[in-house]
């Protein structure tokens, strides 16, 4: 009992203690007159925007947006970077043919294409989407082509003395064997989507939260732009958490023993 | 049931630039329904062998004819199991749904000692076990020829008799042929219908073991001769 007691004040009383003091902090600052409240309004302030946020069901409207925006974006790149990913195991000569495009795009960060992708899509749905996409693509396909390819050759004959076709060599032993790197791309995708979002809206949108934090620092309303960080970090946590859980279900059996 | 014939087999591989000669002209046969064990010294070819017969690789020239049926299984010296699947699926890998007979398998897994483990996952299991896992695997889809290579290195003395018992049985039971690998001698006249002493990639000696492996006993004189007959080819062999 005393154990199970010690490892729950671990577990959640000293992180809740670390977060309490960081609030503490900030309400003295504020309250003290060290910082002007425009730049930096009290804990309590803030708080209370929340709430009324909250209520007024403004932030829900644009919460779900973005979570709308980010999910599409994400299985769009999700899907590309698997297909690409399995052409290289199942062609391997197809690589050739987008190694270099792909290991090039890598390197231009998604923010320096919003010009062009207003130019060509316009300030619609559609720019913010594959703003997403090319924020999340690349650690998915890194992730997903080190899964395949990092796939033990021992295991593969194992198939071949089986009698296995290739296709099925890939569905019964590449892709489970690649499934914890699968799966943790898609967990650090997850992220880069919603670090992505916020720059998509900020720059052409109406609604989300990045649209959120812009319009509420124009109107000089610094307690709802500092609402709209935290809402954004909470519901990325969510989200993260959420997707850690269904991988400790898919990978139940072998997460156990240690495989992972 | 299947038996092999390998005709002035050749294989080599490209060493840091160099050419290796692995086999170098092997021909042997493998009768079936038989137990034909490879004797050799580390680096002799002994499982470049099996890895031609199994098709795991390609010889350089010469011919693999097969006789009779082409069901093939292999039991490679590490358990190569999937460590996704539990012990029942992987004992199932190698099946299509329709032919996994639920008793069958459960027989077995019985027979290789390990009822009660069907849903630990490899990594839960000791080294023999994850043998014996990799054995049953190799058993389930009802092989004509099987292939060993030294798969029971890793068990324990009992074990190990007791597996050794089991491929016997599997031998008369089945009618299998089996072509195995193995460092020792004492497990090669257990086992043995015919020894195979390789060196340097040919085949330097043969030997018919004259009684049947149920009537064996390592310490009559007969035996003992075949084995200090054995060693001593195979100590020339350095």
């Amino acid at each position: 009992m005393r154990w199970c007691a010690v490892s729950r004040w671990k577990r959640f009383g000293i992180p809740m203690l670390g977060i309490l003091a960081v609030l503490l902090i900030w309400e003295l600052v504020c309250r003290f007159g060290a910082l002007n409240a425009y730049v930096l309004p009290p804990p309590s302030k803030v708080w209370s925007s929340f709430v009324k946020m909250l209520v007024s069901g403004e932030l829900w409207k644009d919460i779900v947006i973005s979570f709308l925006r980010v999910m599409k974006g994400f299985l769009i790149a999700f899907v590309l970077a698997f297909v690409l990913g399995m052409a290289r195991i199942l062609f391997p000569g197809s690589a050739s043919w987008y190694e270099y495009l792909v290991q090039f795009f890598r390197h231009v960060p998604p923010l320096s294409m919003i010009p062009l992708l207003i130019l060509w899509c316009g300030i619609g749905e559609t720019t913010k989407i594959v703003i997403i996409v090319l924020a999340s693509f690349f650690p998915m396909y890194l992730n997903i082509v080190k899964g395949f390819t990092g796939c033990d050759q021992k295991l593969i004959e194992v198939g071949d003395m089986f009698g296995y076709s290739k296709g099925k060599k890939f569905f019964r032993i590449i892709l489970p064997y690649a499934s914890a790197d699968i799966l943790v791309g898609m967990r650090i995708g997850l992220g880069y989507s919603w670090r992505a979002i916020i720059g998509a809206e900020m720059v052409a949108a109406s609604t989300g939260l990045g649209h959120l934090i812009l319009f509420a620092q124009q109107m000089s309303r610094t307690d709802k732009v500092i609402v709209g960080i935290l809402v954004i970090g909470l519901v990325g946590y969510a989200t993260d958490w959420l997707f850690g859980l269904l991988i400790a279900w898919l990978l139940r059996g072998s997460g156990e023993n240690g495989w992972n | 049931m299947a038996g092999i014939e390998l005709i002035d087999v050749h294989k080599y591989y490209q060493v840091d630039g160099r050419e290796l000669k692995v086999l170098d002209g092997l021909c042997l046969k493998v009768p079936e329904r038989q137990i034909t064990v490879v004797l050799g010294q580390s680096g002799c070819g002994k499982t470049t062998l099996l890895r031609l017969v199994g098709g795991l690789e390609n010889a350089d020239s010469g011919e693999i004819r097969w006789e009779g049926g082409r069901k093939a299984a292999f039991v490679f010296q590490e358990p190569r199991l999937m460590p996704w699947l539990n012990v029942w699926s992987n004992v199932v890998f190698g099946l299509r749904c329709r032919e996994i007979v639920q008793t069958r398998i459960q027989d077995i897994i019985h027979t290789v000692g390990l009822e009660g483990f069907e849903r630990a996952y490899p990594s839960q299991l000791s080294g023999g076990m994850q043998q014996r896992v990799a054995l049953a695997r190799a058993l389930a889809c009802e092989p004509s020829f099987i292939m060993m290579d030294e798969p029971f290195a890793a068990l324990d003395h009992f074990t190990r008799e007791q597996m050794q018992r089991e491929l016997l049985r599997v031998r008369e039971t089945q009618g299998s042929s089996i072509l195995f690998v193995t460092h020792s001698v004492d497990e090669a006249l257990v086992l043995g219908d015919k020894i195979v002493v390789i060196e340097k990639g040919r085949v330097k000696a043969e030997y018919p073991v004259p009684l049947s492996a149920k009537d064996r006993n390592l310490l009559d004189e007969e035996m003992i001769a075949l084995k200090k007959e054995i060693i001593n080819d195979l100590n020339f062999a350095k």
